[in-house]
């Protein structure tokens, strides 16, 4: 009998062991269906990814478009293919030759060939008149595209390009059919045809956007969803409250710390916090070409004053802004290392130093009383006020007043970017890869987002000569002197680097976060656990 | 009467180009050029000035403004109020798409106002200095001081923390399924009623009071006549008029003035459609909603006169 019982206990112990790593796979098992629902914070200027920079028309398009290469969903910043399979780059580093997947079809059936690849980068790196590219920039390098047969891309530069590829496998350059193209280059601002995992199903503007599942899709098995649907509210405490209800499993953007921990507090294992760091500066651009500005003394004092690791504190539960580096993101392997860094003006820890130092500068500048400026600023509060505030009631500690104008965005760009009509004007930069090009164009003479409106030769000359140096030590070098130069001149002041927090109910799996809320939109390997 | 209402109607033309020719001027005086925010998106870019020239002539812009305004005028008169320069859609469209839901917002809330307001604002008048009225009084001046988006929010997080539930996210019109139209639309209607009803209220009481002393009220009081006939036929009836002026202006501005309270509880309302339409510089929008914002008023205002021929028939419009 006790042989028997002992026996059973064995089987039972068995069977419950089965049965527990049974339920652990299923689990980790991919499932089909459901629709994932997210919250956005505002809605998309246009649907075409091609002449927008905002995450509203990205987040919400992406799925349904391919791109030539792509970051890998699961491996920041490892750069894969997409629609391509495999690429070739020539010795002298002047041809790179991009083979296609056979049989991509468009949701309205037509077949992807290299002639829409070739369509889709000639519309970015050549755009006709009436033609809005904003990242024509980005591909200078670009000579010619030619599409030699059906299946093969080949992009010839006129120098070699250390960021070519990091560019091409860009989010916001999603491959649109050539005859729509041919017939009106704007198409794509309000209409979609694209060859993603999901297809366009509705749009209610201001109010949802959705998605369903493409049973054509070109990648087998692919997407694990039925399809997807964002909600979109500009208020954060509104998007807070729809994923405490569940109304929305996640919000891929961003959630200040404070809202994060309620969140926690409410919801616990329910729900999981994927924090990164985030390829995104914000900071302040000084009009260089303004009185009392045009002074480097008076442009010193003002980044002196400004307390960057005090900010971190006070900022971050508020508007999500915590890193303090300079002009690459910390910690990559184009940053200058700490050490370096706390040498050059604003950086240093010792804030009473700091301030000596500044006061010290303003008096030699002619203003030992301080003096009163205009700070303008997006009317938008996560961060731009909060941001701004802060840096006032810094630089009041060494006499200086500034005056806080919230403008609508209209305005702040009328102001910043077209005009120059600032003193000093809050604005950041944020791209999809940690790429130097990216981060450091809007230092080089007259470009459009050098919003501070100087003009500093070595700057010019370092920055043709990083992008051209395929030796990533040496790219560094010149990376580095460029940093190097913006801060010792106060040209532009460094604020913060934005920190990324995206809440997700723990039924959505397989998104990884990467560092930016650009990249890994495509939401084809992501699914549901459960309804 | 029949001359006073199309007299009325045809003064509405005039009323109606007035505010359309101010706001034309105004939202071209004002910085921002929607041809540089269609190059602008979130953060700076490269603006072409041949490429922006071209956007301009292909939105209309390069045009004289007397003759912008007079193809908008004409697009009117054969109801086309034309396209969104963002969306590219016909303005009607777009505008089809939210006024449902701030029609029914702006009606509920009124709904609510009123069977709320008038009895509570007569009974504050009637017992006044009692505890009733200072209850009334108290509720209803916090329903003035306590701005609605605020209200809007506790209610979300006071549904979202005790109970882990929130109202729908999208709007769902009744006659396709009124339990979820309920559901999303009753709070809302609550946060905007309360504060409606509160001035409704403290209106209610202080006309109501300012009748009740009245010669001809202390006359009725004489004849013996009962409480309820003096306060209903005699007081009430001729204390209404400002009421129904108060409640007609406020429903006109319920169609496109509740712009946070949208925003709170993610409606695609007209009010956050004007803003956002401001914001991008999208004229036709903008024009066609002051438009409709005006002809509400217009409207509104006249049903408002006419209704004041039923209470006090002493009012005869010629």
């Amino acid at each position: 009998m006790q042989r028997h019982r002992a026996l059973f206990t064995v089987l039972a112990l068995v069977l419950i062991g089965s049965l527990v790593v049974t339920i652990v796979r299923a689990a980790e098992t991919p499932r089909r269906g459901g629709v994932l629902l997210a919250a956005i914070g505002a809605d998309a200027p246009s649907l075409d990814p091609h002449q927008e920079q905002t995450f509203a028309t990205i987040e919400l398009v992406a799925p349904l478009y391919s791109t030539l290469l792509q970051i890998d969903p699961l491996q920041y910043p490892k750069i894969i293919g997409d629609v391509a399979t495999e690429w070739k780059i020539a010795p002298d580093g002047l041809a790179y030759t991009f083979k296609l997947h056979q049989g991509i079809r468009f949701h309205d059936g037509s077949p992807l060939t290299a002639a829409d690849v070739k369509a889709t980068y000639d519309k970015v790196v050549f755009p006709p008149e009436g033609v809005r590219s904003i990242r024509k920039n980005a591909y200078t390098a670009i000579g010619s595209i030619e599409a030699p047969d059906s299946s093969t891309v080949v992009f010839k530069l006129k120098f070699p390009s250390a960021s070519l590829l990091a560019n091409l496998a860009s989010p916001w350059n999603v491959i649109y059919p050539k005859k729509y193209l041919d017939k009106d280059p704007n198409y794509f601002k309000t209409n979609i045809v694209g060859s993603g995992p999901f297809k366009f199903k509705n749009y209610t503007r201001g109010s949802s956007f959705e998605g369903e599942r493409n049973p054509d899709y070109f990648v087998k098995d692919r997407p694990y969803l039925d399809g997807y649907k964002f909600f979109i509210s500009p208020e954060t405490s509104v998007r807070a409250a729809a994923l405490r209800s569940g109304r929305a499993f996640i919000e891929f953007r961003t959630m200040p710390g404070a809202e994060v921990d309620a969140i926690r507090k409410q919801l616990g294992s329910k729900i999981v916090v994927q924090e990164t760091p985030g390829t995104g500066l914000f900071g302040i651009a000084i009009n260089n070409t303004v009185k009392p500005f045009t002074d480097v003394r008076v442009r010193k004092a003002l980044t002196l004053a400004f307390d960057r690791y005090t900010a971190s504190r006070v900022l971050y539960p508020l508007a999500s802004l915590r890193d303090v580096g300079g002009l690459m993101r910390p910690g990559t392997e184009w940053a200058t290392s700490e050490a370096e860094l706390q040498r050059l003006p604003g950086f240093g820890r010792d804030m009473e130093k700091n301030r000596a130092e500044a006061r010290r500068l303003l008096a030699e500048a002619g203003y030992p009383n301080g003096f009163k400026l205009i700070l303008k600023n997006r009317n938008v509060k996560v961060p731009y006020q909060d941001f701004a505030v802060f840096a006032i009631q810094e630089w009041r500690k060494i006499g200086v007043e500034a005056e806080h104008r919230p403008l609508e965005t209209a305005a702040w760009f009328a102001d910043g970017r077209d005009t120059g009509s600032f003193e000093l004007i809050i604005s950041g930069t944020f791209n999809y890869i940690d790429d130097p090009d990216l981060f450091l164009q809007r230092y080089t003479t007259g470009d459009p987002s050098n919003w501070g409106r100087f003009s500093d030769p070595r700057i010019d000359d370092l920055f043709s000569r990083q992008t051209r140096a395929l030796d990533p030590s040496e790219r560094k070098r010149h990376i580095n002197e460029i940093e190097k130069i913006v801060l010792d001149n106060a040209y532009y002041i460094p604020g913060l680097w934005w920190r990324r927090a995206v809440v997700h109910w723990a039924k959505v799996k397989n998104y990884v976060a990467p560092p930016n809320h650009f990249s890994n939109q495509k939401l084809q390997d992501v699914w549901l656990a459960e309804d | 009467m029949q001359t006073y209402i199309a007299k009325r109607l045809l003064l509405i033309i005039p009323t109606l180009l007035g505010a359309a020719a101010l706001v034309f001027v105004i939202m071209r005086v004002i910085p921002g050029d929607v041809a540089l925010l269609i190059f602008g998106g979130d953060q700076a870019g490269h603006i072409d000035p041949k490429q922006l020239a071209a956007m301009r002539h292909r939105l209309g812009l390069d045009q004289p403004l007397i003759v912008q305004f007079g193809t908008w005028l004409w697009g009117v008169l054969r109801f086309d109020f034309g396209n969104s320069l963002w969306t590219g859609r016909p303005v009607v469209e777009e505008l089809l798409v939210r006024l449902p839901l701030s029609l029914e917002l702006a009606l509920a809330a009124t709904v609510v106002s009123v069977v709320i307001a008038i009895p509570f604002g007569m009974l504050a008048a009637v017992r006044q200095d009692t505890w009733v009225d200072y209850v009334i009084r108290v509720i209803s001046i916090g329903g003035l001081a306590i701005p609605s988006f605020w209200v809007g929010i506790l209610c979300i997080l006071f549904l979202v923390i005790w109970f882990g539930w929130g109202p729908p996210l999208e709007f769902t019109p009744p006659w396709v399924d009124p339990w979820a139209n309920f559901q999303q639309m009753v709070w809302p209607i609550v946060t905007v009623g309360y504060r409606y009803a509160a001035v409704t209220t403290r209106m209610t009481r202080s006309t109501l009071l300012e009748v009740l002393r009245e010669d001809y009220i202390r006359t009725a009081w004489a004849k013996g006549q009962r409480e309820r006939a003096i306060v209903f036929r005699h007081g009430l009836k001729n204390a209404m008029l400002p009421v129904i002026t108060l409640i007609g202006t406020e429903f006109a501005f319920l169609i496109g003035g509740l712009v946070v309270t949208e925003t709170v509880f993610t409606l695609n309302g007209v009010g956050r459609f004007v803003v956002d339409a401001v914001a991008h510089r999208d004229y036709p929008v903008v024009q066609a909603l002051v438009f409709l914002i005006a002809f509400s008023f217009v409207i509104v205002n006249l049903l408002v006169d006419l209704t004041y021929a039923w209470f006090d028939p002493r009012i005869r419009y010629r």
